[in-house]
């Protein structure tokens, strides 16, 4: 039993509280979703439950906490460690030691544990989180799913009595997310564990879940409650309950096989194929495939000519290939999502075409220039690149001093009205003389494409943009983007995020071991695709059909007065 | 990564090999020391990606000793073996270029290169971290310490690659000291992100052990010992230069106070409460490794200390330049090369 009674909490130097006057009760074996907008107080909350707030950061603290019967407040974070066992965002940033088995067994070690109860819990761990096969590995070779399920057994290996865990998908691609969600929910039915997890993409955890914790903002009142009636609270929902909202499904589906129920009753009016089909993308014919349906640019592109040419692109990394004959090109206007497990090669190929690196082998042109041949600094005219990372590129005292750095790198002149038209347009004018490392992390990802963007890059490349992004800051970003597309930028953004690809690519490239697997219109692709497909395409699988604003169209079109209604409430 | 001996056998084989590199300067021994060392690193084959790091390492280090000799091959001018002339007049490299000179500047460089060579064996041979973690209770907090600080380097390497990409993409060339900023600032504000990450990691997982607080009697005896250990200590070096004649007194004073600081750190460590997972076993092989290269480094300490004159080695007159050599000593360089003789072909994979 978790007990929460009153709690009041501010950090240090903060005048507002990040918990007011909370109060909740989880109980025992319940899994439990923490949602909200960043900065809302769902770390707070879940720091709170072991004691890390405010041990660890100090602060202002009132209030009662209880859990399975400790209080965290005297405990302290070490007194709560074999009770509640705490994952956090960044797999790389919690481990101790190098190996997996060392470290399963470095929490129990340093709880002095008999060694036949190590060995004993060890094994277990490794079972239940299936990992036996990594005992020997060591944590630096682990793909990023693998090192959050170690971080899980690593922690449970204490057998503790409640599993809190800050946002452990959001660094992870579609599949490693899964694999952990996965072995969350079976933790959480087969031995009654207690879980509970914050999380920004709700589509993955939402089925799942026994009740929803809702944090509206920063010190606001909390709503905690079974995860439909939350869900149609919520301001910003997966496109799947935004969709069962606009057209008053009831009860409002949460799961994509509950959405077919409903879709099914519009297929008539839709005159879409193949709901039935469900899973399958073989229900579109061999016909609809081939068909070109609207995409925003040209994707044979034979007439015009291409702005990006790859032409049998090979590079390995210390002799371990990472890219093995690529060949894409990419025509102007273009907005290319490239997808892919972690590894397949995206972020190489980006690198690849701003020329940070060269091909071992075959040819890169952009906009003219071989980047074998030419320098750096002729490609960046032409190329803005936006690293994953924005802390990697901020270091100035302000915003501003960051734009005027960039000036100064492509030795343009300064210009302070066009880098405040700039700020304007992304929304940071109010921020230009912060310090961009004090932003949020929407703030940061922002100011890091001014920094680049202020040197007016004819291409733009895009490293997972939208890595811990909330769905206010991710609507944001498409949107911006989707400017810069009208602006007649060209834009190539590598994401796991399938949605953001189906909001605003025209085009999907799917990279697997390096090698392009699938290359064509992303209505075409992502209706074709089981991993790679939108909400909305899945409970459709219709390439018309790829955000909800596609079906709330269509349905207007096909003359249901009530949906052209609808389309407005939902456009609101 | 599969280990191939304890690594207790293996620290053994450390001081076999590195007392050879740290006493003399003779380059017959210290010649055949490198090829023993030589013959275990090729052995072991490529185990772990540090191997690679050791070569690059070792390589560098050999760089250094061939800048090393001409450097003092044309300052020392000195010995009978002149090879040629300078004019005098020229500053510092004027005057006559002996064969003693350089014959000193490549000894000199020699053991630094087998020292090199030996660390990177052990650091290919053993796991660094595993290693820290046998470390006795009083000491592990800063074996953990240590582990972190070196698990924490390639992932500093990894963070000052990705800001340098980002920042040559906006147009930053470093030209100066001055360009390093763009490049140093996000480097620290990632490694301290990080660091807090990491710190409230193991906050949040019981790092520290469970510290059973004795009583206040119990801890000022442990401090009243460690301190008159320390005073015993000090007495003891302080006198060694006072009362030369009087061994027995000095080594009472020295090793009471070395027994009385253990005594006091073993007791410290008990109160720490925590366990191991790991159980080394000790295998034949093991114990074979162990015992030789603890006769071959007692051996060498024993004539280190017994018969310096005969690990001495100055090429400079009156001496010769000529090194001298002692088949015993030969014989126990040669054991350092053991690794090599019991390695079994499935130790070596990785």
């Amino acid at each position: 039993m978790i007990h929460l009674d009153r709690v009041t909490y501010t950090y240090p130097d903060q005048a507002k509280p990040a918990l007011a006057d909370f109060s909740l009760d989880i109980h025992p074996g319940e899994f439990v979703l923490v949602v909200g907008p960043s900065g809302s107080g769902k770390s707070t909350f879940l720091r709170s439950l072991n004691g890390l707030v405010p041990h660890f950061y100090g602060g202002q603290w009132a209030g009662q906490v209880d859990v399975f019967g400790r209080d965290p407040i005297t405990q302290g974070p070490r007194g709560m460690a074999h009770l509640v066992g705490f994952v956090f965002q960044d797999p790389e940033a919690q481990f101790v030691v190098d190996t997996v088995e060392d470290e399963l067994a470095f929490s129990m070690e340093n709880f002095a544990l008999p060694q036949a109860t190590m060995r004993k819990r060890v094994e277990e761990v490794l079972d239940q989180m299936t990992i036996a096969h990594l005992r020997d590995r060591r944590i630096s070779t682990l793909s990023g799913g693998e090192k959050q399920r170690v971080a899980i057994a690593a922690v449970l290996a204490l057998q503790p009595e409640v599993l809190v865990l800050d946002e452990p998908t959001s660094q992870l691609d579609p599949q490693a997310a899964e694999e952990v969600l996965i072995a969350l929910r079976h933790m959480n039915e087969d031995l009654g564990l207690t879980v509970i997890l914050s999380e920004h993409r709700l589509e993955r955890v939402v089925q799942y879940v026994d009740r929803v914790l809702y944090l509206p903002s920063l010190g606001a009142a909390p709503v905690l409650d079974e995860p439909r009636a939350v869900m149609s609270q919520l301001p910003l929902v997966p496109p799947l309950i935004r969709l069962g909202r606009s057209l008053n499904w009831s009860p409002l589906p949460l799961t994509i096989k509950q959405g077919r129920v409903h879709a099914r009753q519009l297929a008539g009016l839709l005159a879409v194929k193949s709901v039935e089909a469900g899973g399958s993308g073989d229900g579109l014919g061999a016909d609809s495939r081939r068909a070109t349906i609207s995409p925003a640019a040209p994707a044979g592109g034979e007439s015009s000519p291409s702005v990006i040419d790859v032409h049998d692109l090979h590079y390995a990394y210390d002799g371990r290939a990472a890219l093995r004959g690529i060949n894409m090109q990419v025509q102007p206007g273009e907005f290319l999502a490239l997808m892919g497990r972690n590894g397949s090669g995206k972020s190489t190929l980006l690198k690849q075409i701003v020329g940070l690196i060269k091909p071992d082998e075959g040819k890169v042109a952009v906009a003219g220039l071989d980047t074998r041949k030419a320098a750096l600094e002729e490609i960046i005219r032409e190329v803005g690149y936006v690293p994953q990372h924005p802390g990697a590129l901020l270091f100035q005292e302000t915003l501003q001093g960051e734009l005027e750095f960039t000036r100064r790198g492509h030795a343009m002149p300064l210009d302070a009205a066009a880098d405040q038209a700039l700020l304007e347009r992304l929304n940071l004018s109010h921020l230009a003389q912060r310090d961009p490392r004090d932003l949020s992390g929407g703030e940061q990802q922002r100011a890091a494409l001014a920094a680049i963007l202020v040197a007016n890059p004819q291409i733009i490349l895009l490293d997972e943009p939208t890595r811990g992004l909330d769905y206010d800051q991710k609507a944001a970003l498409a949107g911006m983007l989707l400017g810069l597309r009208r602006q007649g930028a060209t834009i190539l953004m590598a994401t796991h995020d399938v949605e953001l690809a189906a909001a605003c690519a025209d085009r999907v490239v799917l990279l697997a071991e390096g090698q392009v697997v699938v290359d064509g219109p992303a209505r075409i692709v992502m209706s074709d695709s089981q991993v790679f497909a939108s909400q909305i395409n899945k409970l459709f699988r219709d390439p018309r059909f790829l955000v909800v604003e596609d079906v709330l169209r269509e349905l207007a079109a096909a003359g249901v007065e009530e949906a052209a209604l609808l389309e407005e409430r939902g456009g609101k | 990564m599969r280990d191939t001996f304890h690594p207790v056998a293996w620290l053994a084989w450390l001081a076999a090999a590195a007392l050879p590199a740290l006493s003399t300067r003779n380059p017959l021994y210290l010649s055949l020391l490198m090829l023993a060392v030589g013959v275990t690193y090729v052995a072991l084959g490529r185990r772990s990606p540090l191997a690679k790091s050791w070569g690059a390492f070792v390589r560098f280090g050999a760089l250094l000793w061939l800048l090393t000799i001409p450097f003092v091959a044309l300052t020392a001018h000195y010995g009978t073996i002149v090879l040629f002339q300078l004019p005098a007049n020229w500053p510092v490299i004027g005057g006559p270029i002996t064969g003693e000179a350089l014959l000193f500047g490549l000894a000199s460089g020699l053991s630094l290169i087998s020292l090199l060579l030996v660390f990177a064996v052990f650091n290919v041979a053993v796991d660094q971290a595993r290693l820290l973690r046998m470390t006795p209770g009083f000491v592990y907090q800063a074996g953990v310490v240590t582990a972190i600080a070196v698990a924490f380097v390639p992932q500093m390497i990894i963070s000052w690659q990705t800001i340098s990409e980002a920042q040559q993409v906006r147009g930053h060339r470093v030209r100066g000291p001055r360009d390093l900023l763009p490049l140093i600032m996000p480097l620290l504000v990632m490694a301290l992100e990080r660091a807090i990450q990491l710190a409230e990691s193991m906050e949040a997982r019981g790092f520290g052990g469970q510290v059973i607080t004795g009583n206040s009697t119990a801890r000022a005896r442990g401090q009243l010992v460690m301190l008159l250990g320390l005073g015993a200590l000090a007495a003891g070096l302080a006198g060694a230069g006072f009362w030369p004649d009087r061994p027995v007194l000095l080594g009472a004073l020295l090793g009471a106070g070395a027994a009385a600081l253990i005594w006091s750190f073993w007791d410290q460590g008990r109160r720490v409460s925590r366990s191991r997972y790991h159980r080394w076993l000790w295998g034949r092989l093991d114990r074979v490794l162990l015992v030789v290269s603890m006769g071959a480094a007692i051996g060498w300490l024993a004539v280190w200390l017994g018969q310096g004159e005969w690990l001495f080695y100055y090429p400079y007159p009156p001496y010769s330049p000529w090194p001298a050599f002692q088949p015993f000593l030969g014989l126990l360089i040669l054991l350092v090369a053991l690794p090599a003789l019991l390695l079994r072909p499935e130790m070596t994979e990785m």
